[in-house]
């Protein structure tokens, strides 16, 4: 059993691998159509992305858009989830069910609705609109990530800076936000992703005015699979792959750094 | 101690409300507001009648997309077990070493974009790709068609949606007291029976949640399978964005969106009842 | 100054749940009292209301004479040692003393040095740049109490600070505890579950129970003339039997079992009354045949348990059980199984009416 399972194993990983990676050689290909293996190789498509107002502008739209939702999602979010965490209150099981509702519900029904609903408000095509959506499909996974930091959290750190003077604003500031800090910062990026990653409703309310990158590179791949996709995929899997390799080398790093020798003294 | 230091709450107090409200409000607005103007949509345009519904469940281009799309989920699901269910059991049992690397390709996996794997697959299974070179290599003339096929889109949904049963399954299959297979193994049980009897249903729950998640998930892909497949082998997301956009049939597009909608949240229901919608991300 | 810290009547109830029932208490400023218990007995809820994280359902607090029952937990001066410590993990131990001070707004060169000085105190010179994470137990424990202090505060309340240490550490940071309360003079209420910790710590032992307080007493008080049942069973060890006084002006009392006893000097307490008698089991003797000047009784021995330098016996005299403590040596003339006789002079017997 154990073998067949570890040889199965081996073969789903370069399964899971070979399309992660190929995108990388595919990149500095210089055909004009996807051909694997490339006939030669350039830097012509990362030229012309560099160059291209056609792609430069759906991923300046993609970050404004993301980092707006963030925020946004980040205001929203933080104080319902100190309500929802520290507080009983009659309606509280509903109310934990509703901020995981538009996980739930598939993005084409939601794009339908925002289609719709957005084109009686004048908010396709627009920037705000994207934002607006995107912001609600980012509350799921914030409030997931944070009430989980939330619950963890010991609440005798708020206890000891009351006992020490802290008013309440002043344990908020000095003391609940620093240590919730790796909580915020993991929801923040979450809800960035989210929003960056999002496609379905993008394709359908964006428009060419707020057109995001996903929408652009959907349209592309359907459309001519014009081969600078295969430099912005590569550019992403190194932003995903330092993003997500950035903690193991900082903690590989730090546990290298010479250690306070333990001192004899002080017991 | 005793009598808990949590129980600090006063029992009646504004406070969560005033902080819940604004989130509520935005909710109100921009979840609620959409989701029951498909529902509105889907009884009144373009006049007010079941005639959407009735043709959405009658028809035979529908009932075939509807069809086509339980039988993709499943079948992707099951996949995704197969798949999963092996690299899980080799990321739980590896040194250390390997298994923070394979971890690493799994994480890494779940956060590249749909679209980026979607178009890897594109170059994977594409005519001039090298699958199709193997294929000429070991000696079919004339290798079939892969790309925007039920296969190539099946493939990519199963490679796009392996990482959430892999980590569910990871998860479960970490937790499981190794003492446990070792004292079943004293107990006599060995290899496929020490499987069946004690590692498999200790690992049941984590199979339920990944299956659950990528059923669910699978039911309302919208991309890959408006990429990849065969345009005449539609799922129902596709279909509703195609009825949305190439013939502004709101109407029917909602009809159909419901239906979706309505199938969804009934497993989720269920599976919430059961465990809690919470776990479900994890 | 007697009567510094006041509880009166304080009473915490949660919905048909008491917490704390009628507890009034006065501490003398300086002194060290100990709230000792079981979990559950209301001796953190009382604590927890005299720091302000809950508020009393009836009764009040006076510091000082003045009330702080209004007083926000910020406003009350009080430094408190958590079983946890909870220091804040992001600030290094000199920055966790300074904290008070900074809220307290004094200058941040100012406080820091005022903050080392206090580590000092605490016996960590040196040790201010570390993070939490960065210490040990002991030295975590040492920093919390630091920043109990530095603000001289009014009050220092501890609540089971030294459970989460090792054997040995925790009694050095008993004495060292001791040491530094008593150099500030520092009024302090000290939460424990351990009775030893109590009775080596304390000027005075409060004892809790079921929301109620059960007696308040100096250590050696409260093990040799408890005053309630629960008292004497709760702290060491004890012999209770049950018995009824024959003889109030004579000092004798009578169990159905053991027969007449006498019992030590006590006020005079009314024929026919029901009681319960403590006997502690060091102050039994052990002996083959009975010894003339003492009460004795039959024991069948069921079980011994030697410790080395002491032994524990435990037995039946009838049908009440019966543990008697003896020097290990001492216990090789009898064995289990056997039967021998037990002995106590009258004034080992202590009367316990409630």
């Amino acid at each position: 059993m154990n073998t067949f399972m570890r040889w199965a194993g081996f073969i789903v990983v370069l399964f899971i691998a070979a399309p992660l990676v190929i995108v990388v050689p595919m990149s500095f290909s210089n055909a004009s159509s996807l051909q694997f293996p490339p006939p030669g190789y350039w830097l012509g498509y990362y030229r012309a992305y560099f160059t291209s107002v056609d792609w430069l502008i759906p991923t300046w739209n993609s970050i404004l858009i993301a980092t707006a939702t963030t925020i946004l999602t980040m205001a929203l979010v933080v104080p319902a989830t100190f309500a929802l965490v520290r507080h009983k209150f009659r309606g509280k099981g509903f109310a934990d069910l509703m901020m995981l509702m538009p996980m739930a519900v598939p993005h084409i029904v939601m794009a339908v609705g925002y289609y719709s609903y957005f084109g009686d408000l004048g908010l396709v095509h627009s920037h705000l609109g994207v934002i607006l959506a995107h912001t609600c499909l980012s509350v799921p996974i914030a409030f997931l990530v944070l009430s989980a930091n939330l619950k963890g959290f010991d609440r005798n750190f708020e206890r000891a800076a009351q006992s020490l003077g802290a008013s309440p604003a002043k344990t908020f500031l000095h003391v609940t936000l620093p240590i919730l800090r790796p909580g915020l910062v993991i929801s923040s990026l979450f809800a960035f992703i989210q929003s960056f990653d999002e496609t379905v409703v993008a394709i359908f309310i964006s428009g060419r005015d707020a057109e995001t990158l996903p929408r652009k590179m959907f349209d592309s791949i359907r459309q001519e699979a014009d081969p600078v996709i295969a430099v912005i995929s590569t550019l992403l899997f190194f932003v995903v792959l330092l993003g997500i390799a950035a903690p193991y080398f900082a903690s590989a790093l730090r546990s290298r750094a010479p250690k306070p020798s333990r001192p004899a003294a002080a017991h | 101690m005793g009598i808990s230091l949590s129980k600090l709450t006063e029992k009646t107090n504004i406070w969560p409300w005033l902080l819940l409200a604004p989130l509520g409000i935005y909710m109100l607005i921009f979840f609620v507001v959409p989701l029951a103007e498909v529902a509105i949509m889907s009884f009144t345009e373009p006049k007010v009648s079941l005639a959407n519904y009735q043709k959405v469940l009658t028809g035979a281009l529908y009932q075939r997309v509807f069809l086509n799309t339980f039988v993709t989920a499943a079948f992707v699901t099951l996949c995704c077990l197969l798949v999963g269910y092996p690299l899980a059991y080799l990321m739980a049992h590896s040194k250390p070493r390997t298994a923070m690397l394979i971890l690493l390709l799994v994480t890494m996996s779940f956060w590249t974009s749909f679209l980026v794997r979607t178009y890897s697959w594109m170059v994977l299974l594409g005519n001039n790709g090298p699958l199709i070179a193997f294929l000429e290599m070991i000696g079919f003339d004339k290798p079939p068609q892969l790309l925007f096929t039920r296969f190539s889109s099946t493939l990519a949904m199963v490679h796009i949606l392996a990482p959430y049963m892999i980590m569910n399954i990871y998860t479960v299959m970490k937790k499981i007291d190794p003492a446990l297979i070792r004292s079943a193994e004293s107990l006599g049980a060995r290899g496929w029976s020490l499987f069946r009897h004690v590692y498999l249903p200790l690992t049941a729950p984590g199979i339920a949640n990944g299956s659950v998640l990528v059923f669910v998930i699978c039911l309302g892909f919208y991309v890959t399978p408006v990429l990849l497949g065969s345009p005449r082998e539609q799922m129902i997301a596709g279909l509703i964005g195609h009825q949305i956009e190439e013939f502004l049939a709101f109407g029917l597009g909602s009809a159909m969106a419901m239906i979706l909608l309505v199938v969804t949240l009934i497993i989720l229901t269920i599976y919430h009842r059961r465990f809690g919608l919470d776990k479900l991300w994890g | 100054m007697t009567n510094y810290l006041q509880l009166s009547n304080i009473t915490k109830t949660y919905g048909h749940f008491t917490a704390l029932d009628d507890v009034s208490l006065s501490v003398d400023k300086g002194e060290f009292v100990t709230f000792l218990g079981p979990s559950g007995s209301g001796k953190t809820t009382t604590l927890m209301i005299i720091a302000g994280f809950e508020k009393a359902s009836g009764g009040k607090v006076q510091v000082g004479g003045q009330s702080i029952s209004e007083l926000a937990p910020h406003e009350r001066n009080i430094g408190i040692v958590f079983q946890n410590y909870a220091l804040f993990p992001h600030k290094t131990a000199v920055e966790n003393v300074y904290f008070p001070l900074q809220m307290r707004g004094v200058s941040r060169s100012k406080g820091l040095r005022q903050a080392e000085d206090t580590l000092s105190l605490v016996g960590l010179k040196g040790f201010g740049h570390r993070h939490p994470k960065e210490l040990s137990g002991g030295q975590q424990q040492r920093v919390a109490l630091a920043r109990a202090l530095v603000f001289e505060p009014s009050l220092l309340l501890l609540d089971e600070p030294l459970g989460a240490l090792d054997k040995n550490l925790r009694e050095q940071m008993q004495i060292e505890i001791k040491r530094i309360q008593r150099s500030l003079g520092v009024t302090t209420i000290f939460v424990t579950h351990d009775q030893s910790e109590a009775m080596s710590m304390s000027d005075r032992i409060v004892v809790f129970e079921k929301g109620r307080i059960e007696q308040v007493a100096a250590p050696l008080d409260i093990y040799h003339r408890p005053q309630t049942s629960f008292v004497a069973a709760f702290i060491g060890e004890s012999n209770l039997i049950p018995a009824t006084i024959t003889s109030g002006a004579g000092r004798t009392a009578e169990n159905s079992t053991l027969g007449a006893f006498q019992y030590a000097a006590t006020d005079i307490l009314a024929d026919g009354q029901k009681v319960t008698l403590l006997i502690r089991p060091e102050h039994i003797k052990l002996s083959r045949n009975p010894i003339e000047g003492r009460k004795n009784v039959r024991m069948i021995v069921e079980t011994i348990v030697n410790y080395g330098d002491n032994a524990l016996v435990i037995g039946r005299a009838g049908d009440i059980p019966m543990r008697v403590r003896m020097l290990g040596a001492d216990v090789v003339i009898i064995r289990e199984g056997e039967e021998c006789c037990i002995s106590w002079m009258p004034e080992a017997v202590f009367v316990i009416t409630k």
